[in-house]
């Protein structure tokens, strides 16, 4: 197979390291990154929607994910893309018409503006939720992801391998099956990228099964001992530090504002209307402000954590 | 062997088992209509403490299915039906799970990839021990011992993706030993491993046995390697236990009424006219003397560099000083080291060499995966087919016509014997028949002559986990392939296999060829890479056909010859 494109899935996989994301209990440093991702799912405005995938790209870029989040983007973008498009195509709603298309069932008739900035804030959505997950799987150790994971899921180890190790699983049945396929005949009938992904989603479940029941034979859901089971945990989690805390404060207080405010709205239908308040404004520069800020204690660049 | 108030390490009585036939089969309240054929069939067994057990069997056999209940996964894990009695170290196995039981029972599986939960060597082995809730030192503690006894200590910080399969399989043993259990289950735990590594874990194993009194189940093909140090051999048949008793006799019982199960040591014995023994010092006595008997001269088979024919016969692959530097670990790995190698048409060369010798990078180089930063690779006109490690992630659809259209994809089919299949459904084709079906898809359109077969054909460790009757399908498919004029290289650990099918070996070590030369040349000498027949006879001979009366060889049971 190309290099290239195992090194695209490879990027995914965490990379040991010292900042702190990669210091921090996972379920602290899961709470700035799901409340980034609340805020990008949940708020209606592109421009805070675009705030939270910047957010995302700061503490990524800070703690070492940058080729992570490159390949998210190169996964995402052209997915986007495609949002916009269909959206274009098939929601006919909107009062700005941009051009009239001939009438064919399902896809015919117009294409509006603002079917296409509709289109344009999910495509936001999932580029921003793309780059959360890129940080959160290049920076979270998926070993404590495990441990964390087992007093809530100790009788389910599949769920646990699932959250944990799908990736390096997939990135590996990928490596393999991409070399399967180029190494057909030319008269073998050619795999498009579609049955490839199917086959490696189908592959990867099916290992996972296998991983899960390794993980069942090591002990998985033993009962927890006293010993190192809450209490331990508690103190994992208070001695990351202040920054996880902080900005997961932050981020949840901003998102608190956006949703008990009530402004920065944007509506698509019938024609594009963004309010552009001060207020909104400042939520929007506020979030990666925020997650910036908590950063700078540690001193910023991944190159000084990772060394 | 129990010790006094110790339950036996393992106990079935009348166990019956069938696997679900789809989901939701597994709750147990279904009718027996929802359960597959019986895949272990009235299993009464005890293995006690401290015993050392080789379980025998073809493939689909029932091996697998009888470790898997023995550690709890069937049927806690994967559903099913099961009915009788099953305990481990006193636990009975339908109140208790694969966690609960994993204090008495390790389980070390074919595939290494799957059997690794961490991130790191270091976690991978503190994980089961944290899961118990050990204190810090005790983990530490039982972690260096366990590397230190496996020699892994050197592995401890790496991250398991950089392992090699040989590597890995040492930490899933590791693994699956640092609690020390009282029972160590092994299903071809071996199949990755050169033969200087699976040599050192069934080492590591009997003095785990030995001074630990762990009880092994050890489950192989190869049973050569781990027949010696047993106490006891079980074989199995269609799900039932078909013999259980000294390794002696199972030699016996197996050239009776199971051939394809007896050691190459024991068809030589019986060749000899001597009764089989696993003891190796035994049958090296019995052997002297019967090697002066007029053994074939391997020597002048067919190999490119010694036939004085071999300047008609055109190329099928040179490659000339490669070198090859792959990414590992976060640093640059010299793989290939100005290695020189030539493939004549129709030549059958097997690749050999330990771990990480550079065998499938060699193999990656020539099908044009992957390039080399000096030297130079010519390919046969016809070019070059190479089949990975795994045939099925070759098959994505669900016909294999649709895989293979057009007149081309029926000319591949029929190259290699699978004409009439096309409707067929992948999954419902034979382990040899999923391999043909791959080796098609790979030289499908390589030639527009009748014949799609390509200048040369490599295979990369196609023998893994195959029962001796599959390998000598393949080797009969390697011989059809190579009869019409393609070579066919093979990497291979299986020296037996690479005995019977090659005309040349080829052996690799740190990415440079320290020994190319015919089958007795390089087989017939050395430590390691050498057949068992081999080291019996010190060289005399290489595989038990050679030991036959001349006029024998012909009749032999063998086809072709040599795999048996």
């Amino acid at each position: 197979m190309s290099d290239s494109r195992q090194q695209a899935l490879a990027a995914f996989a965490f990379t040991p390291g010292a900042s702190p994301l990669h210091r921090a209990h996972p379920a602290v440093a899961a709470a700035p990154l799901v409340a980034l991702g609340v805020v990008a799912l949940a708020a209606g405005s592109p421009l805070v929607i675009a705030s939270a995938g910047v957010s995302a790209w700061v503490l990524g870029w800070a703690c070492g994910a940058k080729p992570a989040m490159s390949q998210a983007l190169r996964f995402s973008i052209p997915l986007a893309i495609l949002m916009i498009v269909v959206n274009g195509l098939i929601s006919h709603a909107g009062a700005t018409v941009l051009f009239r298309a001939p009438e064919i069932p399902v896809i015919g008739g117009t294409i509006t503006l603002e079917s296409l900035a509709a289109g344009g804030v999910i495509a936001l959505r999932v580029i921003s939720v793309a780059l959360l997950f890129a940080v959160w799987s290049a920076c979270v150790d998926p070993d404590r992801v495990l441990a964390a994971l087992r007093p809530v899921a100790r009788h389910s180890a599949l769920t646990a391998t699932l959250v944990s190790r799908l990736v390096p699983v997939a990135a590996a049945d990928f490596s393999r099956l991409k070399e399967g396929v180029d190494l057909r005949g030319p008269a073998a009938a050619p795999v498009g990228k579609a049955e490839l992904a199917r086959r490696v989603v189908a592959g990867s479940l099916d290992r996972s099964v296998e991983v899960a029941a390794t993980l069942e034979l090591r002990g998985h859901s033993l009962r927890p001992s006293r010993r190192n089971s809450t209490g331990e945990a508690l103190r994992n989690v208070a001695g990351d530090g202040l920054w996880p805390l902080v900005s997961g404060c932050a981020v949840a207080v901003a998102v608190g504002f956006l949703l008990g405010a009530g402004f920065a709205r944007f509506e698509s239908y019938p024609e594009v209307a963004m309010e552009v308040s001060w207020q909104a404004l400042l939520l929007t520069a506020a979030i990666p402000l925020l997650t910036l800020l908590s950063l700078v204690p540690w001193g910023l660049g991944a190159r000084r954590w990772n060394r | 062997m129990n010790l006094p108030g110790h339950s036996p390490a393992l106990r079935c009585s009348k166990l019956d088992y069938r696997y679900p036939l789809g989901v939701g089969a597994a709750s147990g309240v279904a009718g027996k209509d929802e359960y597959g054929p019986l895949a272990l069939k009235s299993i009464d067994l005890e293995v006690a403490r401290g015993e050392m057990v080789v379980l025998a069997g073809l493939s689909g056999s029932g091996k697998t299915t009888l470790l898997r209940a023995a550690c709890g996964l069937v049927p806690h894990f994967h559903g099913g039906y099961i009915s009788g009695a099953l305990e481990v170290a006193g636990h009975d196995v339908r109140h208790h799970g694969p966690a609960e039981l994993a204090t008495e029972v390790g389980l070390v599986a074919q595939d290494p990839e799957s059997q690794v939960v961490s991130t790191t060597v270091l976690a991978e082995l503190r994980l089961p021990l944290e899961l118990r809730g050990a204190r810090e030192g005790e983990v530490a503690r039982a972690v260096e011992e366990i590397a230190l006894a496996l020699g892994i200590d050197h592995l401890l910080d790496r991250q398991t993706g950089t392992l090699s399969g040989g590597e890995l399989q040492r930490v899933a043993l590791a693994a699956a030993m640092v609690t020390r259990p009282a029972l160590l289950l092994l299903d071809e735990a071996t199949s990755q491993l050169d033969p200087v590594a699976a040599e050192g874990l069934i080492w590591a194993l009997r003095r785990l046995n030995e001074e630990f009194g762990v009880a092994v189940i050890c489950c192989e093909h190869r049973l050569e390697r781990c027949l010696e140090g047993a106490d006891r051999a079980i074989a199995m048949r269609s799900g039932r236990i078909a013999f259980d008793g000294d390794p002696d006799d199972f030699l016996e019982w197996s050239l009776d009424e199971e051939p394809d199960l007896a050691t190459p040591g024991a068809h030589a014995l019986r060749a000899v006219g001597s009764r089989a023994v696993v003891s190796r010092r035994k049958a090296r006595q019995a052997l002297a003397g019967a090697c002066s008997l007029d053994s074939p001269d391997r020597s002048t088979v067919a190999s490119g560099a010694s036939d004085p024919s071999a300047a008609q016969v055109q190329t099928a692959l040179s490659i000339r000083a490669v070198e090859v530097s792959l990414g590992q670990g976060g640093g640059e790995v010299e793989a290939l080291r100005g290695l020189d190698m030539e493939l004549l048409q129709g030549e059958r060369v097997a690749l050999m060499g330990a771990n990480g010798a550079g065998k499938t990078t060699l193999l990656r180089l020539a099908a044009e995966l992957i390039e080399s930063s000096e030297g130079r690779v010519v390919r046969g006109e016809r070019g070059v087919a190479m089949l990975p490690q795994r045939p099925a992630d070759m098959i994505v659809r669900e016909r294999v016509g649709d895989e293979l259209p057009g007149v081309a994809g029926h000319a591949a089919l029929r190259a290699v014997g699978l004409e009439g299949f096309e409707d067929a459904d992948p999954r419902d084709l034979s382990g040899g028949e999923r391999q043909r079906l791959a080796v098609a898809l790979v030289i499908a359109g390589r030639s527009e002559a009748d014949d799609p077969l390509p200048s040369a054909l490599l295979l990369d460790e196609p023998t893994r986990g195959m029962d001796r009757g599959r390998k000598a399908d393949l080797a009969g498919l390697a011989t059809e392939i190579s009869g019409r004029g393609c070579a066919v290289l093979i990497a291979t650990h299986d020296v037996e296999f690479a005995a019977g099918f090659a005309d040349r070996v080829v052996l690799l070590a740190r990415g440079r060829v320290i020994a190319d030369g015919a089958v007795r040349e390089v087989l017939s000498s050395g430590l390691h890479f050498a057949t068992e027949v081999s080291r019996l006879t010190d060289g005399a001979a290489l595989m038990p056909e050679d030991l036959l009366p001349t006029h024998d060889r012909s009749s032999s049971p063998t086809a072709p010859e040599g795999l048996r």
